[in-house]
């Protein structure tokens, strides 16, 4: 007998029940019950505490993007932050003249062609080749910004207050509205992204992933699939940035460069690689972590653990940024996601142990 | 004339730094398909080892440049034991991270140090002046900087041709499952690598000291710089390490020497040898010594 609100065994007798996406009514509620807490959560937060989950948020974005061209297409990218900071710069140059809601997707749709032309090399080459290219294409964007007069070269650029429906968006409340347009942001792209692979073209990037030859000789055509993963990721990667810009009400080159690259890799890893739930984990993982040690570093200075010519916090953050990619990746390669899953699973499967 | 000459001579000394960290990545790359994004910081502890061996403890220079070496390459033993050796079998993206992750980790250990922050140089140890010729001067820390680089590639030439584990990294480059059959120890090679990869790091490193003085950034850096050198030689030759690390390092100087001046700004030195290692990946992307992968279904 099937329970419609507990999945107690495999029922499936259609192609169309396998594809379904909510398989009892449990998990549609909890997806309710989720999206009325991330709308409630403003109404409980302080100014500083919503600064840090809007951060989360566009973060999660990015990476969001990052785990389509790594997690599901499989090429590995150095250049991320180059893609949010095409998307960024992009809607730092139009927000003169137009709307947030008209810059944001067009900051994407312009990383999206960057992304494209990125995308170009791995037609040829693969693996760690592609990797470095990814990596080139880093350096060269920071040397474009640093040098382009228009770009103000890498200095800070002033993104306007923006007005929407009539109403001016300011001091007090710019964090909490840019938490609703991220939200909004991010469950349509994250909706995306879980129906992704349910289409033709997700597949055909798992497929290729696996192995492109294999992919190459049902029909697939490998190097377009690269390049249209690279699109895609890049225009998450855009609407971050064009996010982000607002967000921080400027744009600079320092949060564009390659170490903020490493951390979107970083938190693509902890988080779980090619997950939806791990895209959210992994962000706030090491924002969370990022802030914490800030505050343990004084902690320490304040002990009076701190000596001549050293910075414990400018020591701490790499120390422990490197201890926890390389801890994850020894004892818990699927990343938080994974943790998740088996929390998830206790629960779902409560009294019974599996 | 003697202008070019000159950025000619600097280019080359700037590339036998490269061609040192090239080298030593190249070997880690040869024998365990592991890209080292930690190979800058590695030349940083090998840079700094020396300099507070000298200014701390007091030590001779070479004394200090020998112990250093021995440390390096203990610190590139312990890396492949406790980092990598779990990860064998892993996805690409897991090594890759992983060196990523440890870059930072050690960036962090250097700051715990006082050496994090600032600039630093060694001692001079060396007369003052240089040799002429040509109109093109050279400082006697760029002579022996060339020198040095040509004694460790000579040493490591006859390391590989002629010693037994020289040539049983070679099997082991060449085939892991018959080099394993024929009772090469697979892991004790992979191990191995990672000690060379640290001795060349602090040669390059202790020669990046002795030319100019030294920083975390600017050392790692050139870890950064390795990646168009070894692309432009192929990943898995080592002459082609060589060769790629004086081709970027002289394009690097006339880049800077010949461009700058036409762009505002400058900096083209910077990006120059990642624009040529964009356009070597495009037109020939096993570089110019590579073994080119060839697939079959």
């Amino acid at each position: 007998m099937r329970n419609p609100w507990a999945e107690t065994g495999n029922y499936k007798t259609s192609y169309r029940q396998d594809s379904t996406i909510f398989a009892t009514y449990l998990e549609e509620l909890s997806l309710v019950g989720l999206l009325a807490l991330l709308v409630g959560l403003p109404f409980f937060l302080s100014r500083p505490q919503m600064f840090v989950v809007d951060l989360i948020l566009i973060y999660a974005l990015a990476v969001l993007g990052l785990n389509i061209i790594t997690g599901y297409a499989g090429l590995i990218n150095i250049g991320q932050a180059a893609f949010v900071g095409v998307g960024a710069y992009t809607a730092a140059l139009l927000a003169p003249g137009l709307p947030f809601w008209l810059t944001i997707p067009l900051g994407g749709l312009a990383a999206a062609a960057a992304g494209a032309i990125v995308g170009i090399p791995s037609l040829r080459i693969k693996h760690l080749y592609l990797a470095i290219a990814t990596l080139a294409f880093q350096v060269i964007f920071e040397w474009i910004v640093g040098h382009a007069p228009l770009l103000k070269q890498g200095g800070a650029i002033p993104m306007p207050r923006v007005v929407f429906l009539g109403y001016r968006v300011g001091y007090k409340n710019h964090y909490y509205f840019w938490y609703f347009v991220a939200l909004a942001l991010l469950v349509l792209l994250a909706f995306a992204f879980r129906n992704l692979l349910r289409t033709r073209f997700g597949r055909a990037l798992v497929a290729v992933r696996d192995n492109d030859r294999a992919a190459d000789a049902m029909g697939m055509h490998p190097g377009l699939t690269k390049i249209f993963a690279f699109a895609l990721g890049a225009f998450y990667a855009g609407v971050a940035g064009g996010l982000y810009a607002y967000f921080s009400r400027a744009v600079v080159i320092e949060d564009y460069m390659l170490p903020v690259s490493i951390k979107f890799l970083a938190m693509a890893i902890v988080g779980g690689l090619g997950s939806l739930p791990g895209s959210f984990l992994g962000p706030a993982f090491l924002v969370l972590l990022d802030l914490n040690m800030e505050d343990f570093a004084n902690w320490l200075k304040s002990l009076g653990l701190s000596y001549a010519g050293v910075d414990i916090a400018s020591a701490m953050r790499p120390l422990t940024f490197g201890l926890v990619i390389v801890l994850f990746l020894v004892f818990e390669p699927r990343g938080l996601a994974n943790w998740w899953r088996l929390v998830r699973n206790y629960f779902k499967n409560w009294p019974f142990r599996y | 004339m003697s202008y070019l000459l000159q950025l000619l001579v600097s280019g080359l000394v700037v590339g036998s730094i490269y061609a040192l960290a090239a080298l030593g990545f190249v070997l880690i790359y040869k024998s365990s398909r592991v890209i080292n994004f930690a190979h800058g910081q590695f030349i940083a502890v090998g840079a700094f080892l020396v300099y507070a061996l000298v200014v701390y403890l007091g030590a001779n220079v070479g004394l200090a440049l020998a112990a250093a070496l021995a440390l390096t390459a203990g610190l590139g033993f312990l890396v492949e034991k406790l980092f990598l050796r779990p990860l064998v079998g892993q996805p690409i993206i897991s090594v890759i991270m992983v060196t990523i992750g440890l870059a930072s980790l050690i960036d962090g250990l250097v700051h715990l140090t006082p050496l994090g922050g600032g600039n630093f140089s060694l001692p001079r140890f060396l007369p003052e002046g240089g040799i002429a010729f040509l109109g093109v001067s050279v400082s006697y820390p760029q002579v022996l900087a060339v020198v040095l680089t040509l004694v460790f590639l000579l040493a490591f030439g006859w390391f590989f041709q002629r010693s037994t584990l020289g040539a049983a990294m070679r099997a082991v480059a060449d085939d892991q499952m018959a080099a394993m059959s024929l009772g090469v120890s697979v892991e004790h090679v992979f191990a191995l690598a990672w000690a060379a990869a640290g001795i060349t790091a602090a040669a390059a490193g202790f020669i990046v000291g002795t030319i100019s003085g030294i920083n975390l950034q600017g050392l790692v850096a050139i870890g950064l710089k390795v990646f168009p050198v070894v692309i432009l030689g192929g990943l898995d030759s080592i002459p082609g390490a060589v060769v790629g690390g004086v081709i970027i390092g002289v394009l690097e100087n006339l880049a800077t020497g010949y461009l700058d001046p036409l762009i505002p700004g400058g900096g083209t030195g910077e990006v120059f040898p990642f624009l040529v290692l964009l356009l070597v990946l495009w037109f020939k992307p096993h570089g110019l010594f590579g073994t080119e992968e060839i697939e079959r279904v």
